[in-house]
């Protein structure tokens, strides 16, 4: 390597203020200051994106240098004397407001932002009392872009949104539509995905939901800090409730989520998707008796990983005390899949996290159609997109073409070659390895695997060849994986990627709290005879949904943590109140404990797995200034030194897929029968796939058909859907009322037979 | 000099008003007195101040249409809060004065918005804008105050008698021989929205990849951060938006300037000679707009010099193909290959096409001029015929490797250019034991001629440099050279202060072991191709004349840009001339008419006043913020192979150094 300067690792000291700073070469001036508690006043400034440069309030003085200085992009060099204020930079501040208030109307009363506007805000601190300079008025129309509302009379084209779209969602759907004085923000409503991030970046009233517009003032209400409860993110919400008791026969009301977006991003579900309360809040003594008496005479209880840590600490605890078996076919996969790994690779947990994904330069993703099973992977896959020029190489049956101006390239695979492809990949990426693990990857015929998967050997070295200078690796595993027939070689090969290759890896969990779920408890492959269903199907059903024998808390009404796929535990708090039994009624009464609080088990998770013994209420809300998010705790990790090497079986025959195949997979920011009970969210429920499928398939668009797999039917709208390619179709199952369709369980390819319902 | 009636610009004051025709001052600056043929200049206003060419110019008239000419601009900008808002301020309030609705205190509103601009908005045009207003008020205070006192409604304030035309640039633009919107670009990669950098840099220049990696940057000597550190790394930041569509090719369309036109199937077609940079850059531009034109190029292979002169090491064939398949994928745009035109067939040509584009370069390589020189000499190699073995069958497998010739040979090559570069350094990778470069000037001068970057990797792979020095003789045994005799020169300043001269040392002759000499002084150009009875007027170096304005040559319809044009010279020169000839061809095919448009006449006019001025002092910004360089290929491994040296920025690295770009953009405009 000719030698090279690298400026970044240098230490800079400067003067802010009087006030002695340090920070590191590539900090900005403004990053410096705040990291030091020194107040520069900004408009269109936004941490999570990189400076926008539009407002100009941030200029400040610098000792030696002529001209104000604009401290949000400009960086810091060593021994700069900086002034944030004096009388000139103040008037030049004072000006700018004064600009920015030019014809903007004065409907404060009305406004959604009043109350919370940096636009008032600013010009309290600036003295603009009187709306100064006017020019002549234009004609702006306001917009309505589904759920979003936009009036860009109100704009202040600080370009938040349009940065925060572009960098971080990775839509690029909002754009700046020049014109001087004229300008405004537009869209391009296509590749919009109503993830509403550009609402909550919005520092005036001009970018809006539609459904909260005109129904709260900001101050209204209590903030509730909570975690989302939709996938495994984890991602750091606020609900807004509010009293209604006079309209509603519940006394509160979440009325929207709100969330610290200088340093962190919701997905559509997680702002829109609030109002999924059990509205059955009453204590039922007959169905909690009768709840009681289910499971004495049941043996199984089954389960999903819709649940917090507390709950399923509390199902554990009852199998330790009465042999009740637990299942929960979606943990147990992922529990197998995560020790099969953690045998294979060394470590206690996966490597890589969502902060990860963000700083790689390389990413391949594999067994997911990740925009949609976890839209805040993706996001992060943008910034290391945007922000590293990351190299993305998308491994799937299915294109996305909503990837497509992010992956660098795309590997189809044939639906059911997995293992194979995993094998491939290990033997393209591992290159120093124990000779066992070498002769049987040597071994491995690689014109054979790439004749079943239908990869060519050339993709596989166009990758050696792409990543060969980047730095940071990551390989995602998804879903499709862990219930794979053969995903304990899978694991082992992906376990041997993450030990003798420099890639970090990550499991997405498949459902919001798989990974704690599958680390406290004890799982059991087949249900007896008799079963009480927690959430799910059974001879007897308890449900958070309103549809149970016995009603429980849904995950706005509980307090209690999730583990997400930073493996992180995460806490949440009670957003509406439940004034029904929970799970820790019944096991108190089952068992005769007196434990009064759900959340007294947090501190009795299990510390072999990594849990901490850290009680509920030590555990800290939301962002601090600089961005860290102080919420619960990681867990602790190990790495097992001088492990056992594993032996690694041979690939299977791969299964052929003829025919009509459908892939399990929600819409966008579609997840569960939560997602599915917000009403903001209209997504429908449609059989989706491209024109050569329902060639294939001999179905129309429109058409209502019977989804047939092994003995059971479903019936599905089809709708032709541009947007996928190939010829397997998309089955979502959201909206599921038979809870026990097949098609919802096992690998998410499946083989199906489809039939055209005659009118 | 300019002949001014007054005039204010960067500080310098001339006043002519009620002097004597003979006393008048002259401006220093070239400010552009007459538009164009017959139409003489009013007013110019720019950037640093304004000028009245004559004594009957309404002032505040001029002031407001400078003010409405930004607020044109806008249209394409309006990005800071200063330059959106106060702009309009600005122009809503010299309006209000001039349609006699002004007040007094509105002239200090206009110099509080104005300090605001100045000294707040984001590129130097909002910053900039406001200065020859404050001006006009300066000097000219008396024609506002009275419309402001009389309450009267300027009498031409219903008129539009006066046309002003308005132009957009920035010192780096101005000085880029293909004035790209640098700016531009650099904004698309801050934002990191490289389709936008790169849609962005199309706008003037089709070959991305080739210029953000050959280019010799003339723009960054006139970079204004030159005069705070140093300059911006301009050109490599050019192939940021280039790799990224590369990157992504799956999933995109081209990333056009504009969507491209409907083909025009109107009959109208242009013949373009020659598939290099000329070429390919006019066949885009006339594709864009839908215009048929078919490429004839002589090799089986299509880039021209670039792709068979300049070495794969510097400039992949991969990535150059991505630009040429940027204009072959226009539906409007034929390239024809293994199609050599001579003069019976471009007789033809002219007859067939409607317009004919001369675009073939200069590939004659010019002698050393020494004694015993005999190119039939074995181990006579001229640089071009060596290049092109060397990159036929690197980049396309044709012929043999060069490595048979040159592996464990001594090589001496002679020149001081970018293709005395690419000889010794592809001789290196040729496996040649020892290669020298002999020049008669010295190691700044080579540095000038080519770049730093060139000039160090070469030392650092082994090329032996001999400065001062030039080839007497050429010594041969049977016709094959075995040695050279060379002169040692030195530098003798000239004792009345002109330039130094160079002057043979006596006796310090010296003689090198040589197998290969290959002259690499300079190019010509192969004019055979050229009709005899036409008697196309010639340079006296022997090129294609033109008004080096609309490219065409002395016969009608026959248009000539590039290094057949300009004698052997950039790849960006080439760019920027085919872009003009184009632009004029596409006209020309309709109405046999050479014109030029307003943009193109501003861009001429601001090149002759020079937009970059070496002694502004930079205000705004802090000086000292380093200047990005991006990572090379280790000496060991580029030396023996053809590795792209230059690995370009990381992600980090271009956003760092995009943030160093001041957004330089000056308006300016002329009243006719």
């Amino acid at each position: 390597m000719s030698e090279r300067i690298c400026h970044r690792e240098k230490t800079v000291n400067v003067i802010i203020d009087g006030k002695q700073c340090q920070g590191q070469y590539g900090q900005t001036i403004l990053e410096i200051a705040r990291a030091n508690d020194i107040y520069i006043p900004t408009m269109c400034y936004l941490t999570k994106v990189s400076p926008i440069t539009a407002c100009r309030m941030c200029v400040v003085d610098v000792q030696g240098v002529d001209g104000h200085i604009l401290s949000c992009q400009e960086k810091a060099v060593d021994g700069a004397v900086v002034t944030t204020t004096n009388d000139e930079l103040f008037k030049q501040r004072q000006n700018i407001m004064k600009l920015y208030d030019v014809n903007h109307p004065l409907q404060c009363g009305v406004c959604d932002k009043s109350g919370e506007c940096d636009l008032q805000n600013k010009n309290v601190e600036f003295k603009v009392n009187t709306q100064e300079f006017a020019a002549k008025d234009l004609n702006r129309k306001r917009k309505k872009w589904g759920i979003l509302g936009y009036d860009p009379s109100l704009c202040i084209m600080c370009e938040k949104c349009v940065h925060t779209c572009n960098e971080i969602i990775g839509a690029n759907a909002l754009y700046i539509k020049p014109g001087g004085y004229k300008s405004t923000i537009d869209i391009r409503m296509s590749v919009c995905e109503q993830c509403g991030d550009c609402i909550s970046v919005c520092p005036v009233g001009a970018l809006v939901s539609n459904e909260f517009k005109y129904t709260s003032n900001a101050w209204e209400g209590n903030k509730i800090p909570a975690t989302c409860s939709h996938c495994s993110s984890g991602c750091s919400l606020t609900y807004n409730v509010k009293y209604v008791g006079s309209v509603n026969p519940y006394a509160n009301e979440i009325t929207r989520v709100t969330n610290d977006f200088e340093f962190s991003t919701l997905c559509g579900a997680g702002r829109f998707a609030f109002a999924f309360e059990n509205n059955f809040s009453s204590k039922d003594e007959e169905a909690f008796k009768n709840a009681i008496e289910a499971i004495k005479s049941s043996d199984t209880i089954k389960f999903n990983s819709y649940i917090t840590n507390e709950e399923a600490k509390l199902l554990q605890v009852l199998k330790d005390n009465t042999g009740i078996k637990l299942v929960n076919e979606d943990a147990l996969n992922y529990q197998n899949f995560l020790n099969t790994y953690k045998k294979a690779s060394g470590n206690s947990l996966y490597t890589g996290s969502l902060e990860v994904i963000k700083q790689s330069d390389a990413i391949i993703s594999i067994g997911s159609r990740i925009t949609v099973d976890n839209p805040v992977v993706k996001y992060a896959i943008n910034e290391a997109s945007k922000h590293n020029r990351a190299q993305f190489v998308y491994m799937h049956p299915i294109d996305d073409v909503y990837l497509h101006d992010k992956y660098t390239q795309f590997i189809k695979y044939e639906v059911g070659s997995e293992e194979g492809v995993m094998a491939l990949l290990a033997s393209y990426l591992i290159n120093e390895a124990p000779q066992s693990y070498k002769d049987y990857l040597e071994d491995l015929d690689i014109g054979y695997l790439s004749g079943e998967t239908s990869t060519g050997e050339e993709e596989f070295e166009l990758i050696e060849e792409k990543f060969v200078r980047c730095k940071n690796k990551t390989l995602i595993i998804g879903e499709d994986l862990f219930a794979h027939s053969c995903a304990t070689n899978i694991a082992k090969f992906v376990g041997l990627i993450d030990k003798y290759t420099d890639f970090s890896v990550v499991l997405v969990p498949s459902q919001t709290n798989t990974l704690g779920v599958s680390l406290i408890c004890k799982l059991d492959k087949d249900v007896g005879s008799k079963v009480v269903g927690y959430n799910e199907v059974g001879d007897f059903i308890i449900s958070d949904n309103g549809n149970g024998h016995l009603q429980i808390p849904a995950l706005n009404q509980q307090e209690g943590t999730f583990t997400s796929i930073d493996k992180r535990v995460l806490n949440t708090n009670v957003a509406l109140n439940f004034d029904g039994y929970c799970l820790n009624d019944i096991v108190n009464e089952f068992l005769k404990y007196k434990i009064e609080n759900t959340i007294d088990y947090t501190l009795q998770l299990p510390l072999n797995k990594g849990f901490k013994a850290i009680a509920f209420d030590d555990l800290e809300n939301g962002y601090n200034k600089n961005g860290i998010d102080l919420r619960g705790y990681f867990l602790k990790t190990s790495i097992v030194k001088n492990s056992k090497e594993i032996v690694l079986d041979e690939v299977e025959d791969i299964n052929t897929y003829n025919g009509t195949v459908i892939y399990r997979c929600e819409p966008l920011h579609q997840f569960n029968k939560n997602t599915k009970k917000s009403l903001l969210l209209k997504t429908s429920n449609n059989l989706r796939g491209s024109a050569a499928f329902a060639t294939a398939a001999k179905i129309k668009n429109g058409d209502t058909v019977n989804v047939i797999y092994g003995s059971q039917t479903q019936i599905k709208k089809f709708k032709i859907d541009t947007s996928i390619r190939g010829t397997v179709a998309v089955y979502p199952t959201f909206d599921d009322k038979l809870m026990d369709n097949l098609i919802t369980k096992g690998y998410r390819f499946k083989q199906v037979q489809i039939e055209r319902q005659e009118v | 000099m300019s002949k001014v009636y007054f005039s204010y610009w960067q500080g310098e004051v001339i006043d002519n008003r009620g002097v004597e025709a003979s006393d008048c001052k002259e401006a220093s600056a070239k400010f552009p007195v007459q538009y164009d043929v017959d139409i003489e200049t009013k007013a110019f206003v720019g950037w640093d101040g304004f000028v009245l060419f004559e004594d009957d110019v309404d002032v505040v008239k001029l002031s407001l249409n400078y003010a409405r000419q930004y607020q044109e601009y806008s249209e394409a900008c309006g990005r800071c809060t200063p330059g959106r808002w106060g702009g309009q301020i600005l122009y809503d309030m010299l309006d209000k004065i001039a349609r006699g609705e002004g007040l007094m205190r509105e002239l200090d509103h206009i110099k509080e918005i104005s300090l605001t601009m100045t000294t707040t908005s984001k590129c130097e045009i909002g910053k900039t804008v406001p200065v020859p207003i404050l001006a006009m008020i300066k000097y000219f205070e008396e024609q506002f105050i009275s419309l402001i006192k009389e309450q009267k409604k300027s009498p031409w304030y219903d008129t539009n008698d006066e046309k002003y035309i308005s132009n957009v640039t920035a010192p780096c633009s101005d000085t880029c021989p293909a004035h790209v919107d640098i700016p531009g670009y650099i904004e698309g990669v801050r934002e990191l929205h490289f389709e936008d950098s790169l849609s962005a840099t199309r706008a003037m220049m089709p070959l991305a990849h080739t210029c953000g990696r050959v280019c010799p940057h003339p723009c960054e000597d006139a970079c204004r951060r030159v005069n705070l550190d140093k300059a911006v790394s301009i050109m490599e930041l050019k192939r940021v938006g280039a790799d990224w569509e590369t990157d992504h090719a799956l999933a995109h369309e081209w990333f056009h300037p504009q969507k491209p036109q409907k083909p025009r199937n109107d009959g109208k077609k242009i013949a373009i000679i020659g598939a290099g940079p000329a070429g390919l850059t006019a066949a885009y531009y006339l594709g864009l707009q839908g215009i048929a034109c078919t490429i004839f190029e002589e090799l089986p292979v299509l880039g021209g010099e670039v792709a068979v002169g300049v070495p794969e090491y510097r400039m992949p064939i991969d990535k150059y193909n991505k630009d040429i398949e940027l204009v072959e994928d226009l539906p409007t745009v034929e390239i024809i290959r293994n199609h050599r035109v001579d003069d019976n067939r471009l007789k033809e040509l002219v007859e067939e096409f409607d317009a004919t584009l001369l675009g073939f370069g200069a590939r004659l390589s010019k002698a050393i001029r020494c004694g015993n020189e005999n190119t039939e000499m074995k181990g006579y190699w001229g640089a071009i015929e060596m290049l092109d073995k060397v990159n036929l069958w690197h980049k396309y497998r044709i012929g043999s490797p060069a490595k048979e010739d040159l592996n464990g040979k001594t090589v001496v090559c002679v020149g001081g250019g970018f293709t005395s570069m690419d000889v010794v350094r592809c001789s290196i990778r040729e496996g040649a034991k020892r290669v020298v470069m002999l020049y008669r000037r010295d190691e700044k001068t080579i540095i000038r001629n080519t770049t730093l970057e060139e000039y160090t990797e070469a030392v650092e792979e082994g090329v032996e440099f001999i400065f001062h020095s030039a080839i007497d003789r050429l010594i041969d045994e049977d016709g094959q050279l075995t040695s050279l005799v060379v002169n040692k020169y030195e530098l003798v300043p000239d004792p009345d202060g002109g330039r130094a001269q160079l002057v043979k040392i006596k006796g310090a002759d010296f003689e090198i072991e040589c197998d290969y000499v290959i002259p690499a002084v300079s190019q010509s150009c192969d004019l055979q191709i050229l009709p005899k009875e036409w008697d196309l007027t010639m340079t006296s170096w022997g090129t294609l004349q033109t008004n080096g304005r609309d490219y065409m040559t002395s016969k009608d319809g026959l248009f000539a840009a590039g290094d057949c044009e300009y004698g052997p010279m950039t790849i960006v020169n080439a760019v920027g001339q085919a872009r003009r000839a184009a632009s004029v061809m596409a006209r020309y095919i309709y109405d046999q008419k050479v014109s030029l448009t307003d943009s193109e006449i501003m861009e001429d006019h601001m090149n002759k006043l020079k937009v970059f001025n070496k002694n502004e002092k930079i205000t705004g910004w802090i000086p000292g913020i380093p200047r990005e360089e991006s990572e090379k290929v280790e000496i060991s491994i580029r030396k023996d192979s053809n590795v792209e040296v230059n690995l370009g920025f990381t992600a980090q690295e271009a956003q760092d150094e995009a943030e160093r770009c001041m957004r330089c953009y000056y308006l300016s405009m002329v009243a006719v």
